[in-house]
């Protein structure tokens, strides 16, 4: 049996006297794309931030690789190999393209700290080729004269060159339009190929049953199912999971 | 600002020309030197002892002095916050040392220290404050602004601290001492008095400039600035930038009251009242952003001088002195309504 690349046990979280998330047990294996499926209020974004060094869980054990890890800050998870694209895509709108691609890993030379921008704008200017954008972008662009599939794209060419093991995607494709959400789900595919385990969230469950090899549902902060497959459930089960109605019938 | 916001709009195939004239005119630079160079040429062009090296002289003087304030809130406000305290501490930070000069033994580099040390306190409790407490920066200084001034009162029973035992310290002379280029007699008639005050303005201004644009340390600074959640999210110590920039904006103030104090003689626990409104203005002027994520050092500079030279031109051209906010105000609406269209117009690419 291969070990799972992440596997989080027992994970409590408080938020004051509010009981976040609920003993969660979470596997991900090495080329895998899991959903991550729950109304608001779930514990699905709680239970991404634990998992991206955001925020402190109250006990629980982190493996990553087999090996418990601490994550007590997002350095520690980006240095475990753990890659967040956020729903704002955690993008700087005044900085360039290549500056944010490095944001807190700038490449830097010379005893003054000096930035490479020559060497960060030729690997931005490699990375967006790789991405799939063609358009003659230059890597001193700045963020905010870029569509928001544009946006998404340099988010995922950062996780395609730091190579993280686990990209976790919280609402990539929010506020795309049909073929910039393509895009993204055929990144997701691509990551899923090349041996990267991925977790998904979106509130768009037709996103999800696009590319997901299996999705994980939660429901108070607990997982309310955790095996379910895309092949063999259908839309309409996965949502009355989702809103417990399962529980009624 | 960085070397690389005026790059091209994605997906655009612009003439060298265009992207030429469309690179400078998104400059937030552009606008204040604009503006420099028709108030050289009016007030000149109306009294042309404007331009004369005694009068350039007299208000390089004390522009260098809050200039230095400026450049620190620069680095503070392209963070995303703004000290409102540095007029206090820039009245305060001169009476500590002075207190201590004539009421100890410790002698000028000491009480120096001791001062400049009290500034870069005053600082770190802002910091703490704002980073820690998740106190907005405008409450926590303006009640630091009341503490300190009323602490530099409390201190000096409100009088004025005596000065003039500091004459031939080397260390005032390499604070605020001057030289002359080009002149003759004590008063450097016919050339240029230079202070000390002036260089140190420079070397900062150089330094800054470089740390914003050129370092790691300025990328989180705009990142800080521009998108505090992304910043932490990649590991940024956003609470760390901004701990620090408070303190070298108090450290600033501190060392331009200082500085103020030995080239007039008078530590008065009252001055730099306002201070920080002007301050404030003078960098927003220069084209960095209220609300953060974009600075502009050489800007900055920019607009230290447009309004200390329009304090001075307004002055010789014969305008009554207390319209001088009239003008003021003006060139802060005119600017913002300048940056504002430029960084549009950036936006969309056009």
């Amino acid at each position: 049996m291969t070990t799972p690349i992440v596997e989080m046990r027992g994970i409590e979280k408080f938020y004051g006297r509010i009981h976040a998330l609920r003993g969660v047990n979470l596997q991900v294996n090495r080329g895998e794309i899991v959903g991550l499926l729950g109304d608001n209020g779930a514990g699905k974004s709680t239970l991404i931030k634990v998992l991206s060094g955001a925020v402190p869980y109250t006990s629980g054990q982190i493996l990553i690789n087999g090996k418990e890890v601490a994550l007590t800050s997002t350095n520690d998870a980006i240095d475990a190999g753990v890659e967040t694209i956020y729903q704002d895509s955690a993008l700087v709108p005044q900085l360039s393209i290549a500056r944010n691609l490095f944001l807190g890993r700038e490449l830097t030379r010379g005893p003054l700290g000096r930035l490479d921008q020559g060497e960060m704008n030729r690997v931005a200017t490699d990375l967006l080729r790789r991405v799939g954008i063609t358009k003659n972008i230059p890597p001193t662009t700045p963020i905010s004269s870029l569509s928001g599939g544009e946006r998404q794209a340099v988010a995922i060419a950062r996780a395609m060159y730091f190579d993280s093991e686990i990209i976790i995607l919280d609402e990539p494709t929010n506020n795309l339009g049909v073929a910039e959400t393509q895009g993204v789900l055929n990144f997701v595919r691509d990551a899923r190929d090349k041996g990267h385990a991925c977790i998904f969230i979106a509130h768009n469950i037709h996103h999800v049953f696009q590319v997901v090899d299996r999705m994980v549902v939660m429901r108070r902060g607990e997982v309310a199912a955790d095996d379910l497959s895309p092949k063999t459930s259908s839309i309409q089960d996965v949502e009355n999971i989702i809103t417990g109605e399962h529980l009624a019938a | 600002m960085t070397d690389e916001k005026t790059a091209a709009p994605a997906g655009a195939a612009p003439s060298r020309d265009f992207d030429l004239l469309r690179r400078l005119s998104a400059t937030p630079e552009l606008g204040p030197l604009i503006l420099l160079i028709v108030m050289l040429i009016v007030f000149t062009s109306i009294n042309p002892a404007f331009l004369s090296l005694n009068n350039i002289s007299n208000a390089l003087t004390f522009t260098v002095e809050l200039g230095l304030i400026a450049l620190g809130m620069t680095l503070l406000m392209t963070s995303g916050e703004f000290d409102l305290s540095v007029g206090s501490v820039f009245g305060f930070t001169a009476v500590v040392m002075w207190t201590l000069i004539n009421s100890t033994e410790l002698g000028m580099p000491l009480s120096f220290a001791i001062a400049m040390g009290v500034a870069i306190l005053i600082g770190a409790v802002n910091g703490f404050f704002v980073t820690r407490l998740k106190i907005p920066s405008f409450l926590v200084t303006l009640g630091m602004l009341l503490v300190v001034r009323g602490s530099a009162l409390w201190l000096t029973s409100g009088f004025p601290q005596r000065t003039w035992e500091t004459g031939q310290q080397w260390l005032a002379e390499v604070l605020v001492g001057d030289f002359c280029i080009g002149g003759t007699g004590d008063f450097c008639s016919g050339g240029l008095r230079v202070y000390m005050s002036l260089i140190w303005f420079i070397v900062i201004a150089a330094m800054l400039h470089y740390v914003l644009t050129r370092t790691r340390f300025g990328n989180w600074i705009q990142a800080t600035g521009g998108n505090p959640a992304a910043a932490r999210n990649r590991g940024v110590p956003i609470r760390r930038v901004k701990m620090l920039l408070f303190m070298l904006t108090s450290a600033l103030a501190g060392l331009a009251g200082i500085i103020s104090s030995i080239r007039v003689s008078a530590a008065n626990p009252n001055s730099g009242t306002t201070y920080e409104l002007e301050v404030i203005a003078m960098v927003v002027i220069g084209g960095t952003a209220l609300m953060g994520g974009r600075g502009t050092i050489l800007g900055t500079v920019l607009g230290v001088l447009i309004l200390r030279l329009m304090r001075n031109g307004i002055v010789l051209i014969g305008v009554p002195g207390l319209a001088y906010n009239i003008f003021i105000g003006a060139i802060i609406l005119g600017m913002m309504a300048l940056h504002s269209a430029l960084e549009r117009r950036h936006n969309e690419g056009t």
